[in-house]
Order: C-alpha cells, then sequence, then structure tokens
C-alpha cells in the first residue's frame, strides 16, 4: 500500500490529501466533475487498498466540501459504505463532516449521512472563518 | 408538495414490509433475514433519493440565484461603460483623435515619459488677429474663431496631423507622432496640409465678412523638420502630451517671418518635400540657440496644382526628369533650352 494519495484541487473537482502514513484521509472543496467515475475511481481504489489493511486500526475520514452536485453526492455516498463497512468490521473510524455555517443544505446533508452510520463515528463541525 | 408526501408511496411499502416481519409472517428464518436486508436496502435507497432531490433542488435555485445576480451585474455594467463611453466622447474633444486613440487602446500608458524622435512640426497665427477681431462681440468671435479652428482641424485630421494646441488663434500640430509614415511622407503631408488650408481659408473670406469681421483672416504659416522630445510633460495630475526642442522654437520663427497667407519651410522640410513642392529660398532667418542663420524656404504651391494651372510643366519618369517653372523662366528661353537638349541627342 502506497503512503499518499494527493490529487491537486481544479474549479471542479475537490483536493484529495489520503494521508495513509498518518491515517488522515480528506476531500476538500467542490466537486462537480465532467466524469464523475473517472475522477473518483482512483480515490475509491485507493480507499479499498488501504481499507483493506487496515484491519482494527484507527483512522479518521474529513470531508470539507463546499459545493457538490448529485453524481458527487451519490459517489460520496459509496464512500461513506465503505467507511461504515470499515468499521463493522472492527477499525475505529471518525468521519468528519464540515460544512459552511451559512449552508443549510450541507449542515443538514452532513447529519442525514451521521445517521446512515451505526458503526463509525460521526463528527459535525462547523467550518473555520 | 414537501418531501414527505413526495415519498408517501414509498413509506407505505416500508411500512407494509415492517409490518410483516413485525407480525412474524415467515416461516423460514432465513427468509426473514433476507427480506429484512432488502427492506433495510430499500430505505436507504428512498433516503439516497430525498437527499439528491434536495441537493439537486439546491444547486438549481443556488444557480438560478448566480445567473440573476449575473444579469443584474451586466446591467450595472452596461449602465457604467455606457456613462464611461460618454465621458470619453467628451473628454475626446480635450484630445488630439491619435492621442486618444492611443490612451484608450492603451497602445499609450498616461505617465511623464518621453521620447526622441524627428517630426515635422507646424505653427500658424492668424495674422493681426486681435486688431481684425477688436470689435466684434464676444460671442461673434466665438463663433468666428471656433468655425475657423474647426474648418483648420478638420483639414488637419484628413492629413493624419497630431494636434498639439491651440493657443488663441494660433496652431500648433506635428507629423510623426505616434503614427509616422516614414520621415518624407510626414514632411509631404505636412505642407499639403498648410497648402489647404490656405485655400480653404480663401473660401471661408467671404462667409467671415458676413459675420462681421471687419477685414478678412489672414495667416501666417511656419514648417520645419527635426528632432525633438514628445512626450508627457507635466506633473503627475495634470500633464500634455506636446514636444519640445529647439525644432520647435524655429518654426515659431519660421511662422513668424513668414509672408502673409505664406508658408515658410526650413531646410530640412524643403529637402523632404522638394520634388513635390516648389520653393523658393529666401534669406536665411536667426534663431536663438542655433549658431547659424537658418536656411528657409517660401513654398509658391505643389507641383500636381501648378502643373494643372499649366504654370509648371513636369516629367517625372526613370532615368528622366524635367521641372519648367513657366513663372521663373520666359517661355522662348525654356524653348531654346529644350531644343538644345533635343538636338545634343539626336547627334
Amino acid at each position: 500500500m502506497r503512503d499518499s494519495l494527493n490529487i491537486e484541487p481544479t474549479s471542479r473537482t475537490p483536493a484529495v490529501v489520503f494521508d495513509f502514513a498518518n491515517n488522515h484521509l480528506k476531500i476538500a472543496g467542490e466537486s462537480y466533475p465532467e466524469d464523475v467515475t473517472e475522477f473518483y475511481r482512483p480515490v475509491f481504489d485507493a480507499l479499498d487498498a488501504y481499507l483493506g489493511a487496515v484491519g482494527q486500526g484507527s483512522f479518521r475520514f474529513y470531508f470539507e466540501l463546499i459545493y457538490l452536485n448529485s453524481s458527487s453526492a451519490k459517489a460520496v455516498m459509496m464512500l461513506m459504505d465503505k467507511l461504515e463497512a470499515a468499521a463493522k468490521d472492527g477499525a475505529s473510524v471518525d468521519v468528519y463532516w464540515f460544512y459552511d455555517k451559512e449552508d443549510d443544505t450541507m449542515q443538514e446533508l452532513g447529519e442525514e449521512f451521521g445517521e446512515d452510520l451505526e458503526s463509525a463515528t460521526f463528527h459535525l463541525e462547523k467550518m473555520a472563518g | 408538495m414537501s418531501s414527505d408526501d413526495l415519498f408517501a408511496a414509498e413509506e407505505q411499502v416500508i411500512a407494509a414490509a415492517q409490518a410483516l416481519i413485525d407480525e412474524g409472517r415467515f416461516a423460514v428464518p432465513q427468509d426473514a433475514k433476507l427480506y429484512e436486508k432488502l427492506l433495510k436496502d430499500y430505505q436507504k435507497l428512498s433516503r439516497a433519493s430525498r437527499r439528491l432531490m434536495r441537493l439537486s433542488d439546491r444547486n438549481e435555485e443556488q444557480l438560478n440565484a448566480l445567473t440573476k445576480e449575473q444579469r443584474q451585474a451586466n446591467e450595472v455594467i452596461a449602465q457604467k461603460n455606457k456613462a464611461l463611453d460618454a465621458l470619453a466622447t467628451k473628454l475626446s474633444k480635450y484630445l488630439s483623435p491619435q492621442i486618444y486613440h492611443s490612451i484608450f487602446t492603451g497602445a499609450q500608458n498616461v505617465e511623464i515619459t518621453s521620447s526622441r524622435k524627428k517630426l515635422t512640426i507646424f505653427f500658424s497665427d492668424v495674422v493681426n488677429f486681435t486688431e481684425t477681431t477688436d470689435k466684434m462681440e464676444s460671442e461673434d468671435l466665438t463663433n468666428l474663431l471656433n468655425r475657423y479652428l474647426t474648418e483648420m482641424t478638420n483639414i488637419a485630421l484628413e492629413h493624419g496631423a497630431t494636434i498639439d494646441k491651440y493657443i488663441g488663434d494660433a496652431i500648433m500640430v506635428f507629423f510623426g507622432d505616434p503614427e509616422s509614415r516614414g520621415v518624407k511622407e510626414d514632411a509631404r503631408a505636412c505642407v499639403r496640409m498648410a497648402v489647404a488650408m490656405l485655400k480653404r481659408l480663401g473660401e471661408l473670406h467671404a462667409e467671415w465678412l458676413e459675420l462681421g469681421a471687419e477685414q478678412p483672416f489672414h495667416l501666417r504659416i511656419g514648417i520645419n523638420t527635426g528632432y525633438v522630445t514628445v512626450g508627457n510633460f507635466g506633473s503627475d495630475d495634470r500633464m500634455d502630451y506636446t514636444i519640445i526642442g529647439s525644432s520647435v522654437n524655429a518654426t515659431a520663427r519660421l511662422e513668424f517671418h513668414a509672408e502673409t497667407d505664406g508658408i515658410l519651410i526650413g531646410h530640412e522640410t524643403y529637402a523632404l518635400v522638394k520634388d513635390e513642392v516648389n520653393t523658393e529660398e529666401q534669406e536665411p532667418i536667426k534663431v536663438k540657440g542655433f549658431a547659424e542663420p537658418l536656411r528657409c524656404y517660401k513654398v509658391l504651391g505643389l507641383y500636381e496644382d501648378l502643373v494643372g494651372e499649366g504654370s509648371v510643366i513636369r516629367e517625372d519618369q526613370d532615368g528622366f526628369k524635367l521641372l519648367l517653372d513657366l513663372k521663373k523662366r520666359d517661355r522662348a528661353e525654356a524653348i531654346e533650352a529644350l531644343q538644345a537638349i533635343v538636338d545634343r541627342l539626336k547627334q
């Protein structure tokens, strides 16, 4: 397994910073890629490889999304499923959902994602600033 | 309709399925487990649908708001642009069109900078302007002067001149900056412009007399070519795009020494225009800053005009040039000289 996955943000895609060595994984920015599958495939692959090896270990996943389209929302749900499955298998998983304090929709979306998580620990937080 | 109403049918399905499980209606426990999982997935799918629908609605709403904002911003920009255009049009009247154009297209910066260039400079002055207009009412004088300056400016612009400034009735223009057609063509354009101005002045005499001027306007014109420093001079807050240098002073002196309704040109201008312009050398004039008196030439007319009038015969071909000024040379003498040439050719 590699130590990290870093994808630079663009105007349409978020930054992906998976620091596997320190067990900190983050997706931040706006997400409305032209081809959502093409963008998220390497993200899923890297996460699958990491989760396959994490076992009973612990890690944190940070979502800091400002805007996402419907396809990206589906991709986020799939990520959540993977995190929940890992937690169910014994890993200690903390999921952080950061939202803009003026964006009710992203807050509500976070709350609902949190409700779906049974094994992973969910944290809903306002973005700084 | 709320989100709950929209998903009422799905909720009914979920409730009915849950009732089946609660009532223990499955004989085989494995079937019950499978059914439970199916129901859970269906509930999850239903929740996902609600989220996606809400997210999609939110995004559409934001997009509409942004579009509206953009449209309003565009309207404001359009209004501002219109006001700016109107202001620029007003401002343009205070600037030479070339200078205005070069500033507004960004070709030239509005800052204190200058460069040295060879330009052809033109000065004109109305002879005895004060005496001519002294008894006129202010309004008539304004009309007369503005009409004169407008007519002369139109001719200047037609010939590609850069208007430097008006000093009362005096006009200062130059050729060669910010646009140049080459030093020679710039000098020729300047002399052609001066001739056109005098011609137009003659046409306007009658009109001015009618307006109340006791005697028609008469001009003196000086033209000179030389190196000058051209650029923005002044302070950061108020500057003029103008030219400075001894050649400018020399042009003013040439204008001062010109005959009434006459054009006096410096030697360098003469050298550049002599193929097109008939001239007569005058007594050199002394100019401050110049060690030697300046050679100068009176413009007698453009050859193309003089040929049309019949006072000049001119042939200009490759390897053969002939210029016969019938005002300077007796016709019989000219024939004799030409006959001698023909005889030599026949030998």
